[in-house]
């Protein structure tokens, strides 16, 4: 009976080529995606906050005619925030986790 | 239309009942105004409340306009009146007040139920924001 001769190991295959791959799950760009639908965000509460200022001030000077309007120009400028101060506690959580991954 | 819908939607419809108050308000408030019979007397305000469609628009409510009461009045018999004309009438407005208190708590009511929504969809969003926290 013959023995085959054992193959010559293949040269690996480059890591570019392997990470270049199209279907990798995390895109280049979704960095830069969850950043620029943070600043969004940020800007609708921005907006939401000044809108229950204005119908504070209003409220004060005695021009505001419907009460209701600033209780809920303040509710959705407390939810706002609190969703706000939510995505960012989870993401800083997020980031914390993956720090933890090197110890 | 923000992320908050619920609330707003439910404000528009707030902003109509307590414009529906006002004219009901309005018209309880000049339900005595007497006139000659040759004046034009008080006419009765009705809120014309419109739907914005959902699908379409933001949702909600909003007041398409107000509808006048009947011009004519009715004609009582005061000839004590100081305004009473040759024959000792007076024109008094066409406005039920049995109605009008009637429109009166149905509009109450539909305000404080459209505050209600406001404060469900508030405690309902902030159990959204809860979620994984436990």
């Amino acid at each position: 009976m013959s023995i085959d001769a054992i193959a010559p190991i293949a040269s690996v295959a480059p890591m570019s080529a392997a990470l270049g791959s199209p279907d990798r799950g995390v895109q280049a760009g979704s960095g830069a995606n969850f950043g620029s639908m943070l600043a969004q965000g940020l800007q609708k509460l921005q907006d939401a906050q000044n809108t229950a200022d204005d119908l504070a001030v209003q409220a004060a000077t005695g021009k505001l005619t419907d009460v209701h309007d600033y209780i809920i120009a303040a509710t959705e400028a407390n939810l706002a925030t609190s969703l706000t101060v939510a995505v960012r506690n989870r993401a800083l959580d997020a980031f914390n986790e993956i720090m933890r991954m090197q110890a | 239309m923000g992320i908050f819908g619920a609330i707003g939607i439910a404000g528009t419809g707030v902003t109509v009942y307590r414009k529906w108050l006002d004219a009901v308000s309005d018209n309880i408030a000049n339900v005595n105004d007497a006139v000659p019979t040759s004046a034009d007397v008080f006419r009765a305000r009705y809120v014309q409340a419109q739907a914005v469609h959902y699908g379409d628009g933001d949702g909600g409510v909003v007041v398409a306009g107000t509808a006048l009461g009947p011009a004519k009045g009715r004609l009582v018999y005061e000839p004590d009146n100081p305004i009473a004309d040759r024959q000792g009438y007076v024109k008094y407005p066409d406005i039920d007040l049995g109605s009008q208190m009637t429109q009166l708590i149905m509009a109450q009511r539909a305000y404080q139920a459209n505050l209600t929504v406001v404060d469900r969809a508030k405690d309902a969003y902030q159990a959204a924001i809860q979620v994984g926290k436990g």
